[in-house]
């Protein structure tokens, strides 16, 4: 059983280039005959619909904006399984939240493309009155009905899907008038599948990305997002960047302009600055390298993405905090999560009030930087030199094709993804946090890493093992897995006779 | 450290059950469990309750140990002990952790719920593998002097 459209892997071989204009209409048809509303996709109306739009609802040009301005904007994540429910959480997060992008997450069958599934799905949850599905089940619903959705905000919106399968989402949701849609070939095959290989996932995404390439041959800008915070468990800066790279590469040769890379907070001040930098500017490095100089590439920093504490206050901090992260770190936008996260999804009152805990914290960060900062300049260079190696290698593997270069990387596990669910992910790569609270790497895997580089992240891991008096060894990974949701009892001791000072346990 | 030789004799199969991507918890969990001396089998996300039983028949396995942390494990958990019994299964050891629930609820229900359905463990999020580990060996050694397994 293949994951991606038959039709594309039997007429195109697998490379990085533009998919075709005239295969591309034939993938168009065959996918749009997948469900039924697929035949209300109308891309002239879609385009006329979105030339209609303000600039204030079209995410390229708001995210620009916020970049120009040195601003850090505010976006949720949010889905129910009604069309109404949806509109009232979207109007909550507009009006209350003050959210400055809208976002609609798509439910799990939805994600899986079990469509028929969320037929039902929606059925139980008005027979209920209450979300039965985990968010909204946007094909179902079809790019007319959820069009009321964009009509309901004042602000763009775009589409959450974790799923390595976005065509027809894809389709419906920009179709609605979404201008952003998060998801990406390599990360989300890593983070959300088990079977399917990497080639499947980058065909899926380049169909979207072709998607946008031709609004935008038909005057309309579209927003893609790469979700660089791959399984959100403890993941270094630089595997996040190599990541956001390699997609952003392939998302370039389909022709998308706007490519939004996100990086989930690894909580440290300097590392989450320094990680926003480089990421910045390594992306349009290796853009410019491969002859793309009018992409432009903001980044999104990402409240914390692995498990959250079960206290609320404790969330508290971590949502205040992340905004700090994100305003400081100079990032354009920041997503939120809420004081919830440890029980499922929030109410859209939770929602709200943590949106505007994050933007207090981004008004309280005013224009305060980390720039000259030698700690921070010593690690920009620190994560740039870890990541190019990696990256030059893959672009050799693939004889200069990105997309055959990532399959060939991920086999050998040049390009590897610590705690992946994939098969064809070797995970052999292992992060653990350092005495000082940075994430490092602690096993390498296959990854051609420098040796020097290695060497820093050994011995600042060595440096915890010290102070911890625990042996080095691969338990360093796993207690920083559950360290940020351990309650404060088991974080932060009191004063006791032997030692003066609160100490710090991970 | 030689691992105790009750251990290296057992078979353990482990899993994320369902539509389940959470693998870290399962993982650690794992490495845990080798690293104490068992042969383990890992099937890893997204796996189907009857991949559980049939890796259990093909391997002949001591226990299975179940993991969920998406809130559907209710769910994707129920008639698990008839499909080990279906299968020949009867005497299979088997524990579930995770966050087993949708939402905040008490895990003393939780708890009661998942042993009514026949497993022989059930464990809180956060639970550490040591303590798995502890409890694996005082169930197999009931088990061994004759016992029955811990909460049946």
């Amino acid at each position: 059983m293949s994951y991606a459209s038959p039709l594309d892997e039997k007429l195109r071989p697998f490379s990085s280039e533009q998919i075709p204009q005239e295969l591309f209409t034939k993938l168009r048809e065959e996918n749009l005959a997948r469900w039924p509303t697929g035949a209300e996709v109308d891309l002239d109306e879609a385009v006329y619909y979105h030339q209609s739009l303000p600039d204030h609802k079209r995410l390229p040009w708001v995210l620009r904006q916020a970049e120009a301005e040195g601003r850090c904007l505010t976006q949720p994540r949010g889905g129910f399984g009604t069309l109404e429910l949806q509109i009232e959480l979207m109007k909550a997060l507009d009006k209350e939240g003050l959210a400055d992008v809208v976002p609609t997450t798509t439910d799990s069958y939805t994600r899986n493309e079990r469509w028929d599934q969320a037929e039902t799905g929606i059925a139980e949850s008005e027979k209920e009155g209450r979300s039965m599905l985990n968010g909204f089940p946007m094909v179902n619903y079809g790019p007319r009905r959820t069009r009321k959705l964009i009509e309901a905000i004042n602000k763009p919106g775009i589409v959450l899907s974790g799923t390595s399968m976005p065509r027809l989402t894809g389709e419906v949701g920009y179709a609605a008038g979404f201008t952003g849609y998060l998801g990406s070939g390599l990360a989300y095959v890593t983070s959300y599948t088990k079977e399917m290989t990497i080639e499947e996932a980058i065909r899926n995404y380049q169909y979207l990305d072709r998607l946008v390439a031709l609004y935008q041959d038909k005057g309309v800008e579209l927003h893609r997002r790469q979700p660089g915070f791959l399984t959100g468990t403890n993941i270094p800066p630089s595997i996040a960047i190599i990541t956001c790279v390699i997609d952003a590469l392939l998302a370039a040769a389909q022709g998308v302009k706007s490519y939004g890379l996100e990086m989930g907070q690894t909580l440290h001040l300097i590392q989450d600055a320094a990680a926003i930098r480089a990421c910045k500017e390594l992306a349009q490095e290796y853009l410019q390298r491969a002859g793309y100089d009018d992409v432009s590439t903001p980044v999104i920093s990402l409240h914390w993405m692995g498990a959250w504490p079960q206290d609320e206050a404790q969330c508290a901090a971590l949502v205040s905090y992340g905004g700090t992260l994100a305003a400081i770190g100079g990032a354009a936008s920041v997503t939120t999560k809420s004081t919830h996260e440890a029980f499922g999804i929030p109410t859209p009152q939770a929602n709200a009030e943590s949106l505007r805990t994050t933007r207090m914290a981004v008004y309280l960060a005013r224009q305060i930087r980390m720039d000259d900062h030698p700690e921070f300049l010593k690690e920009v260079d620190l994560i740039k030199r870890e990541v190019r190696p990696i990256l030059d290698r893959t672009l050799e593997i693939g004889e200069g094709d990105i997309a055959v270069g990532t399959v060939r990387a991920c086999e050998a596990g040049i390009v590897d993804i610590p705690w992946s669910p994939n098969r064809y992910i070797k995970s052999r790569v292992m992060p653990a946090r350092d005495a000082d609270g940075y994430l490092r790497i602690l096993d390498p895997g296959d990854m051609p890493f420098d040796k020097q580089v290695l060497e820093i992240h050994t011995e600042r891991l060595h440096a915890r093992a010290e102070r911890e008096g625990v042996p080095f060894d691969r338990e360093l990974a796993v207690s920083s897995v559950y360290e940020i949701s351990e309650p404060l009892s088991r974080l932060v001791k009191g004063p006791s006779k032997d030692d003066k000072q609160p100490t710090v346990t991970s | 450290m030689t691992p105790p030789p009750e251990r290296v004799k057992r078979t353990l199969v482990t899993g994320v059950i369902g539509s389940d991507t959470h693998i870290v918890g399962n993982r650690i969990l794992s490495m845990a469990l080798e690293d104490a001396g068992y042969h383990v089998v890992t099937l890893g996300a997204l796996t189907p309750a009857e991949d559980f039983i049939k890796a259990a028949i093909e391997t002949a396995a001591d226990g299975i140990m179940v993991s969920s942390l998406y809130g559907q494990g209710e769910l994707d958990c129920r008639g698990f002990r008839d499909l080990c019994v279906e299968a020949g299964l009867q005497d299979i050891l088997l524990y579930v952790g995770g966050n087993l629930v949708v939402g905040k609820q008490d895990w003393g229900d939780v708890e009661q719920r998942f042993l009514k359905m026949g497993f022989d463990r059930a464990f809180p999020p956060g639970t550490r593998a040591n303590e798995v580990i502890q409890l694996l060996d005082e169930d197999f050694s009931k088990r061994n002097s004759g016992v029955g397994a811990a909460g049946q």
